[in-house]
């Protein structure tokens, strides 16, 4: 579970990104971030991360305070799962290599059971787990990415617009992934995304950020139906 | 002539290690580090005061090694969270600081004039025998500094470096403590050109604050562009191949019917228009770093 309270945020001497946002993602639960360009969502997961440090507010995970706690502890100590939007394979390695790289800090028993799963559950990566990451499509480097994040048993899912760059049915599959893990392993997922329709059709809840707060907030559903949101976000009613 | 050459390429092994060791932090690391020089510091002056002190040749080893780590240690603490371009000014600077702090200092480092007489290696040979010794030890400790470094790039431990090196955010989204790995890159890597400064010491006998100017830092950068930024035999290359031409630049000159002054100008010429030229037109250098084709996990 994340919660995250009132939290201010920004990049060296310049103004707060983040004007004192708050956030609740339970487990087995889909919560996307929404909002334009600059809007802070990406900035709201760096520091959830750990990446950006807070100014002000604080995050829990799983009960415990983790404001100040760098990446790789919240990776080891609280078991959360990074999906980075772009260059986010080793492009140099293979796909079973990419995927293991995930589990390094797990037992080798361990991860290799994982490992036959993820391969049982991607079959585009399972045919081409000895090829280099490089020769994967936008979209399977996308799915090895959160395979690489999944074979740790995340309890904590973060996933950085991860239809960035891919076709309506690249978008899809991905999308159907990550739905697909919500009902297999259950973890929180937060998710921050540009593509809203796609995004809210498999989310339980969303937020919507502008200018670095929280301006509309609500379950997937109820926010598909909000003529306003319709208007501001989803493309007017052509969907 | 043959002491000459056994003399050059004992210098050129000298410079191999602070190659392989530069090489270990930019090449493996992506650290930007502009203060090399300083490392190679350790080395000299750790010699120079245990000889200066009298506290013997070992302790001056342990000195210079242990000087060296805590150096690269705090290079890599120094300013951890800075952008690379950003962390290469501040190693410079570090490196200037100490350059006037062994200048001025004299009590310790015996300032300006530095520190003579200090014992050669293997003081008990005499003349051309000494030499071959010197050269056979310098050889041997380029050979174990190659393999060295052969094996920490090529394990999960190499791996986990280039990881930081190439995307630092995903390194971190795995579970890897990059500012310790930096530490630990620099500590290591130091002592590498801590062991060739020790050397240096005590084969010319005289340790002095001219020796570790920032030009010398960009020299051993030149070697590592040149021989192939990455790949341990390109830094190894890049030493030899720079220390023999500088070598045989004073006989070029004789031949043109060029000044001496030419001698230190040629240098210069050869150190900044070889980075330049190889930056500009064969990035990867003479022996370009090898990328994949290693089981990994």
């Amino acid at each position: 579970m994340i919660e995250v309270t009132e939290v201010r945020a920004g990049y060296g001497d310049g103004p707060d990104i983040l004007n004192g946002i708050s956030l609740t993602a339970e487990p087995g639960r889909i919560v996307t971030i929404l909002g334009p360009n600059g809007c802070g969502k990406s900035t709201l997961l760096k520091c959830i991360a750990g990446f950006v440090r807070p100014r002000a507010g604080h995050i829990r995970m799983s009960g415990e305070a983790v404001t100040d706690v760098p990446t790789y502890l919240k990776v080891r100590n609280h078991r959360v799962g990074f999906v980075p939007q772009t260059d986010n394979v080793f492009a140099s390695m293979t796909v079973a290599e990419n995927i293991m790289l995930g589990g390094r800090l797990m037992e080798r028993r361990d991860r290799e059971r994982r490992f036959d799963t993820l391969l049982g559950q991607y079959p585009s990566l399972a045919s081409k787990k000895n090829r280099r990451a490089s020769a994967l499509s936008g979209g399977e480097r996308q799915l090895l990415s959160l395979a690489r994040a999944l074979i740790s048993e995340p309890s904590i899912l973060l996933l950085d617009e991860p239809s960035a760059g891919l076709s309506p049915r690249m978008m899809h599959d991905v999308f159907e992934a990550i739905a697909d893990v919500r009902r297999r392993e259950g973890p929180s997922i937060l998710m921050v995304e540009q593509n809203a329709f796609e995004a809210l059709h498999v989310s339980d809840s969303a937020y919507v950020l502008s200018f670095g707060s929280v301006a509309i907030e609500g379950a997937a559903s109820d926010l598909l139906a909000d003529p306003a949101m319709r208007s501001l976000y989803l493309g007017g009613d052509k969907h | 002539m043959s002491d000459f050459i056994i003399h050059v390429t004992i210098m050129s092994g000298l410079y191999a290690l602070l190659a392989l060791s530069l090489n270990l932090q930019a090449g493996l690391g992506g650290l930007m580090n502009f203060g090399q020089i300083a490392l190679f510091a350790c080395g000299t002056y750790g010699a120079a005061i245990a000889f200066h002190f009298d506290f013997g040749a070992v302790s001056g080893f342990v000195l210079a090694v242990l000087a060296a780590a805590l150096l690269g240690w705090a290079f890599a603490s120094v300013g951890r969270n800075l952008q690379a371009d950003y962390w290469g000014i501040v190693t410079l600077a570090l490196a200037e600081v100490i350059r006037i702090i062994a200048t001025n200092e004299d009590w310790l480092t015996g300032g300006a004039q530095g520190i003579g007489g200090i014992p050669p290696l293997y003081a008990g040979l005499d003349g051309q025998t000494r030499q071959l010794v010197i050269l056979a030890t310098v050889l041997l400790l380029v050979l174990a500094a190659g393999l060295f470094c052969r094996h920490l790039i090529g394990g999960r431990y190499g791996l986990s470096i280039k990881i930081m090196r190439e995307e630092p955010q995903l390194a971190a989204s795995l579970g890897y403590d990059t500012i310790a790995l930096k530490r630990q890159l620099m500590a290591v890597s130091s002592v590498l050109a801590a062991v060739s400064g020790f050397l240096f010491a005590h084969y010319v006998s005289f340790v002095g604050p001219e020796q570790i100017d920032s030009s010398e830092t960009f020299l051993i950068w030149a070697m590592i562009v040149v021989g192939g930024l990455g790949n341990n035999a390109g830094a190894i290359v890049g030493a030899f191949l720079l220390q023999f031409t500088f070598a045989f630049i004073p006989f070029v000159k004789d031949w043109i019917g060029l000044p001496s002054e030419y001698v230190a100008a040629g240098r210069l010429l050869l150190t900044g228009g070889g980075l330049i030229a190889f930056i500009l037109f064969r990035q990867s250098g003479i022996v370009p770093e090898r990328v994949g084709g290693r089981r990994y996990v």
